[in-house]
């Protein structure tokens, strides 16, 4: 397992943390600038298509480190497109009464 | 100017770093789920704690008042010659009889020749006497084979070996009873029954106890007269017997195979394996009921069984019955081994539980489709009705062909069917999840598409690939671990 059991330690999760409180912060940011009119069910459905994200490649990684390379494949094509999808649709939820004024995308 | 310049960059910063933050994350996710696919702590069971921390599954929700086998009609007990080994035995005894004795019975003979209980038993079942001067044909083909192939599995055959070892001989332990249960369940009791403070006491206390000899999963349940055999009793012979009156309770354990070899299987996995593990824990069992004042009989694997145990598993809420008549289990899948100790130490029974295998089965299919011998059944529903209950019943003639036929030494099993079913998963994160959400989903749409993603995402070498050529070509279900492969070791 060598260099692999880092992901077994807690300072793995703290770090997971603190990349998370980073990403966070970095989305409010993107979200003002974005012109984005968030709010909390925003922000949950956001929360929600990122941790589907996540868990659909730690799936598909999960099932390549089981020897089962080609299920963890389709598993990883098949979910990423699912989430495409999903972000497509979060996108324009998200988008519904943007102010675009200063919006770097327009 | 500057200070908005540098305010300005900051805020970019921060936002970049939100974006490498994401990319991060989504690795670690990666990393993450790798790390929990390669680790064999997924892996339940072979005492990773003594405290039954294994039966991890919260059956609770699950339990029901009556088993999910379905009573359709007059049930009976089981005549020993229904129990494959028991027949093939018999059999066998009238082939290769002790020295000194001639032969009573030939393969160029047919079932008029053979002596009662026999005869009847083959003439009620036309092609299974067949079926079995099939599978001794193939037997000695494989005897032959296995010049071929010794060296690419001489380490499977070795370890198969080890762990078949105690189980033999004089010293095998338990020793086999000796004279009826009303003697022989009460040999060795040192002292009178210590009185339990209440039978919920008992029944903690000796799960507790087997989890420490090294239990994966431990259920109690009362004993049925229908699950005790009929025409045989181990200690006295050939018998007619009723149901002996202290064989109240049960404790019936189970624990898996080793899990790569069983995914390397027909031709790396073993069943002593579990085998040998369930003879100690049963016989330490038996050995500490005895110390404080109660009479136990241990039914361990390969044979020395007076009960049927999967539906005693059953009804000690364990599992359901799977499509392959093997015993399903929430924590273990099919990879589940079984054995039991008979007491009439008042205990509190378990209750069954209901989590949807039936239904599971009925879709799945995938045990039918890998089975290299065609035993097990295809239909949708349960078709058979065995001794009164409705059921898939397995063709075990054919299945025992297929031991007699792949590349090993000896007829030493096949297991695919332990290995292919979907419920036969590591305990990671993914398949745990799968585990648990589907039985509170009363619809079935969860677990169709489960399987959907198994039959579409997993590759299935196909029933005959697991035959030696020229049928086959020896293929495994998962690849062999290393410590399995000769060609690792040594050189060849």
């Amino acid at each position: 397992m060598g260099v692999f059991k880092i992901f077994a330690e807690p300072v793995f999760w703290i770090i997971m943390g603190l990349l998370y409180a980073l990403i966070g912060y970095g989305a409010t940011l993107w979200a003002k600038d974005l012109g984005l009119k968030m709010t909390w069910w925003k922000w949950i459905l956001f929360w929600i298509w990122f941790l589907i994200l996540s868990l659909s490649i730690a799936g598909g990684f999960t099932l390549i480190g089981e020897n089962e390379m080609e299920a963890g494949l389709y598993f990883l094509g098949v979910s990423l497109f699912i989430c495409i999808v999903l972000g497509v649709i979060l996108w324009r939820i998200l988008t519904v009464g943007r102010n675009i004024k200063n919006s770097p995308l327009d | 100017m500057g200070n908005k310049k540098n305010r300005v960059s900051r805020r970019e910063f921060v936002k970049l770093s939100g974006i490498v933050g994401a990319f991060l994350g989504l690795g670690g996710a990666a990393g993450a789920g790798y790390f929990s696919g390669k680790s064999k702590d997924s892996y339940t069971g072979w005492g990773k704690n003594a405290y039954g921390e294994n039966q991890f599954f919260n059956r609770k929700p699950f339990r029901v008042k009556t088993p999910t086998y379905e009573k359709v009609g007059d049930t009976r007990r089981i005549q020993y010659l229904e129990d494959i080994f028991k027949r093939n035995g018999e059999l066998y005894r009238l082939m290769f009889p002790r020295k000194g004795e001639k032969p009573k019975w030939s393969l160029s003979q047919g079932v008029d020749d053979l002596p009662e209980p026999l005869r009847s038993y083959y003439k009620n079942h036309p092609g299974t006497l067949e079926e079995f001067k099939k599978a001794i044909k193939k037997s000695r083909i494989q005897r032959k084979n296995w010049k071929k192939y010794k060296d690419k599995y001489l380490l499977a055959y070795a370890w198969s070996a080890a762990h078949s070892s105690p189980l033999r001989g004089k010293a095998a332990f338990p020793a086999e009873p000796e004279g009826p249960p009303e003697k022989s369940d009460f040999k060795g009791i040192t002292t009178k029954p210590y009185k339990l403070k209440s039978p919920s006491h008992g029944s903690k206390l000796m799960k507790q106890i087997t989890h420490t000899f090294g239990a994966t999963l431990v259920g109690i349940t009362k004993v049925k007269s229908d699950w005790v055999y009929q025409g045989h009793l181990r200690g006295v012979g050939k018998t007619k017997f009723k149901k002996p009156a202290h064989w109240k309770y049960a404790i019936v354990v189970a624990i898996p195979h080793e899990w790569d070899s069983l995914y390397a299987n027909p031709v790396y996995g073993t069943s002593y394996d579990a085998y040998s593990m369930l003879n100690f824990i049963a016989g330490k069992l038996e050995v500490f009921l005895k110390h404080i004042g109660y009479s136990a009989r241990s039914h361990v694997p390969p044979t020395d069984y007076d009960l049927a145990m999967p539906p005693l598993a059953i009804d000690a809420g364990l599992g359901e019955q799977g499509r392959n008549g093997i015993l399903i289990t929430p924590e273990l899948g099919a990879n589940a081994r079984l054995a039991a100790v008979t007491t009439d130490m008042p205990l509190e029974p378990d209750k069954p539980i209901d989590i949807g295998v039936k239904e599971f089965c009925e879709k799945c299919k995938i045990c039918a489709e890998e089975c290299p011998s065609g035993a097990i059944s295809f239909e949708d529903k349960p078709p058979d009705v065995v001794r009164g209950y409705r059921r898939w019943k397995i063709n075990q003639d054919k299945c025992f062909t297929v031991w007699n036929t792949v590349a090993t030494s000896h007829p030493r099993g096949c297991r695919v069917c332990l290995a292919v079913c979907p419920y036969s998963r590591k305990n990671n994160w993914i398949h745990r999840a799968a585990k648990e959400i589907d039985p509170y989903d009363p619809t079935g749409t969860f677990s169709s598409a489960m399987l959907a993603m198994q039959k579409g995402f997993f590759d299935y070498p196909g029933a005959e690939a697991y035959l030696p050529p020229p049928d086959g070509s020896n293929e495994t279900y998962g690849e062999a671990p290393d410590w399995l492969k000769t060609e690792e070791w040594f050189d060849l």
